[in-house]
């Protein structure tokens, strides 16, 4: 479980404990609306809740979208959902044990899951762009080279490098386990303690990383997020 | 669920085979048993506070633990350790106050590679003392001095400097090509460590007694003993193992990651229950273990791909293993792991470290 120095609601969002994961809350907000009055919306869509794993993130989309459905991956997925007050989700994978048939039926029973529902499902994508994880550099053991504290344990790197946030003059934007590195040619100058922003390669790998995300609104601190259902794989 | 048999978890599940790890732990102790140099083992690969025990109880160990960020260190402190080493730099003055709480419970070293670094832990130590060390690069070109003079003048600096105390060196190597043979292990490996050595020997000319000399890991522990200066290793990777060091096949596959197929789409193929973010791809796809002829062939958000060369042996619902690319990644994607002997459940190690990536 992670253990970042908390932070009040309203600390600008440079001062939060690096590595966080970031949500954007206006382009978030503004992304579920132009869905909303969008040509592609279906009221019988199901948000694809595994991709962030967060009952606020699943309760803003459900309210913004005035839709009622979840879909998770795993069973897991769904019993942390349940738990979270949510009473209308699907399990896309199918169960092939026992055990887990067991525990569908209790979800069953307590009106939790659907079971008959091969509807549209939405939102693999919503969070594209929205998501970031600041970081802090560390060192600049020499010229045109940073390392900073964003490295693949807070990024990941399933499906491919992180890029630097408005910084187009990073030549490259990687990382090992621990540490994130930066390389430039001209023009960037990191120094040591220097925040970064960092847009991962995919979202739902952040996610599958990070206990707590963090809502931003005018770059100030709106909300704090358990990530509920992050390594509810089974 | 203990004394469960493995077939019984539902899956994915990590299991962890305890002979194998046991095995491991007992290699490098028993290779160091009788010389001086020791094991620092780090809590980044495992994030469990029960096989950080296994670990120390093998022999062979400092009695301390190396860590990857502070609120790591925090939780292995935990563990009875008399100190830590966290092997990176820390340069945020919220995060120094929180290490020197930490040094105020248990011995605490920090890594540096620049001056602006040691004269931040001097505002941040407050009441505390920090073990201080510097870091050397010596083949990775991530962080570590490059130089040797600079390393003296670090040297010079943390001694001058109130509140800190200058413990010694330390570097990480990962092989520049793998799988290497024993003489490149001992050639490569042997040549930073060398590296090390000298940065060692110029502090001390210069005046100052270096206590701790940390190099050298799993792929290298046998090449750093022997070489007498050299007090410790920083390994964790030989505890679980990972496919890129088969190599080192002294060391068992001992972290698996278990899987039930839920699909069998054609004769060839069959599709598992482990997503990608369940065991993390970011060096490869995983190793089917034990089921000749069948490879992962994909991978991604709801499932693993496994295709057979010819029939597809694995029935729906039947149970696979697969082995990882790079182990620190995917134990840190889990909350327990499942420690497994003989095909039964005995015990369940909590990953409490797991996500401590401030």
């Amino acid at each position: 479980m992670q253990r970042p120095i908390e932070k009040p609601i309203g600390t600008p969002v440079e001062e939060l404990d690096t590595p966080a994961l970031i949500v954007d809350l206006e382009h978030l907000d503004a992304k579920l609306a132009s869905f909303r009055d969008g040509p592609d919306h279906r009221p019988d869509a199901r948000v694809e809740a595994w991709v962030h794993k967060t009952p606020a993130i699943a309760r803003r989309q459900l309210d913004i979208l005035g839709l009622a459905g979840l879909a998770v991956r795993s069973v897991g997925e769904a019993e942390a959902f349940a738990a979270a007050g949510f009473d209308d989700i699907r399990i896309l994978r199918p169960p092939v044990t026992a055990k887990s048939r067991e525990r569908i039926e209790r979800l069953r029973q307590a009106g939790r899951v659907v079971l008959d529902d091969d509807g549209p499902l939405w939102g693999g994508d919503c969070l594209d762009g929205t998501v970031t994880v600041s970081a802090r550099v560390t060192g600049v053991p020499e010229a045109g080279l940073a390392i900073h504290d964003g490295g693949q344990k807070a990024i990941g790197r399933d499906f491919g490098d992180p890029t630097v946030v408005g910084r187009g003059d990073c030549a490259t934007s990687a990382g090992s386990a621990e540490h994130g590195i930066v390389r430039w040619r001209q023009g960037a100058d990191f120094a040591i303690g220097d925040w970064l922003q960092l847009a991962p390669g995919d979202v739902a790998t952040v996610f599958s990383l990070h206990d707590f995300a963090y809502g931003v609104r005018e770059g100030v601190l709106e909300a704090v997020w358990r990530v509920s259902s992050r390594g509810a794989f089974a | 669920m203990i004394g469960d048999p493995v077939e019984m978890l539902e899956t994915p599940v990590l299991v962890v085979d305890l002979d194998a790890l046991e095995h491991n732990l007992g290699v490098i102790a028993g290779h160091y048993r009788g010389k001086s140099i020791r094991v620092r083992p780090h809590g980044k690969n495992h994030k469990s506070l029960g096989i950080l025990r296994m670990q120390l109880a093998a022999g062979s160990t400092v009695s301390g633990v190396c860590a990857a960020k502070v609120s790591e260190a925090e939780v292995f402190a935990a563990s009875g350790v008399d100190n830590v080493l966290v092997a990176n730099q820390v340069v945020v003055p919220d995060k120094i106050a929180r290490l020197a709480r930490l040094a105020e419970r248990v011995d605490t070293m920090v890594a540096v590679d620049a001056l602006p670094q040691v004269d931040l832990l001097a505002m941040g130590a407050g009441n505390a003392t920090l073990g201080v060390v510097i870091e050397i690069d010596t083949m990775m070109g991530r962080g570590g001095v490059r130089t040797v003079e600079s390393a003296v003048a670090l040297a010079r600096r943390i001694t001058a400097t109130p509140g800190l105390e200058f413990r010694g060196v330390m570097s990480h190597q990962v092989p520049v090509r793998r799988p290497p043979s024993r003489r490149q292990r001992f050639l490569e490996g042997g040549r930073s460590i060398d590296r090390v050595v000298e940065v060692k020997r110029a502090i001390e000319a210069a005046g100052i007694p270096v206590g701790l000399v940390s190099t050298g890991e799993s792929w290298t522990y046998d090449v750093a003993a022997s070489h007498p200066e050299v007090t410790e290793i920083e390994a964790g990777t030989y505890a679980l193992m990972e496919v890129p060091y088969a190599y080192m096949s002294e060391f068992r596959f001992a972290a698996k990651v278990m899987g039930r197929v839920v699909e069998r789409p054609d004769g060839r193929t069959a599709v598992g229950d482990v997503p990608i973010d369940a065991i993390g791809a970011p060096n490869g796809l995983p190793t089917v273990d034990g089921v000749p002829g069948v490879v992962v062939t994909g991978l991604d958000h709801h499932g693993v791909t496994l295709t057979a060369e010819r029939d597809m042996p694995l029935a729906l619902g039947d149970a696979f293993l697969l082995l990882t690319h790079q182990q620190d990644i995917t134990v840190n994607r889990w909350d327990r792991l499942v420690g497994v002997r003989k095909g039964l459940v005995e015990t369940v190690f909590e990953a409490s470290a797991r996500g401590c990536v401030h």
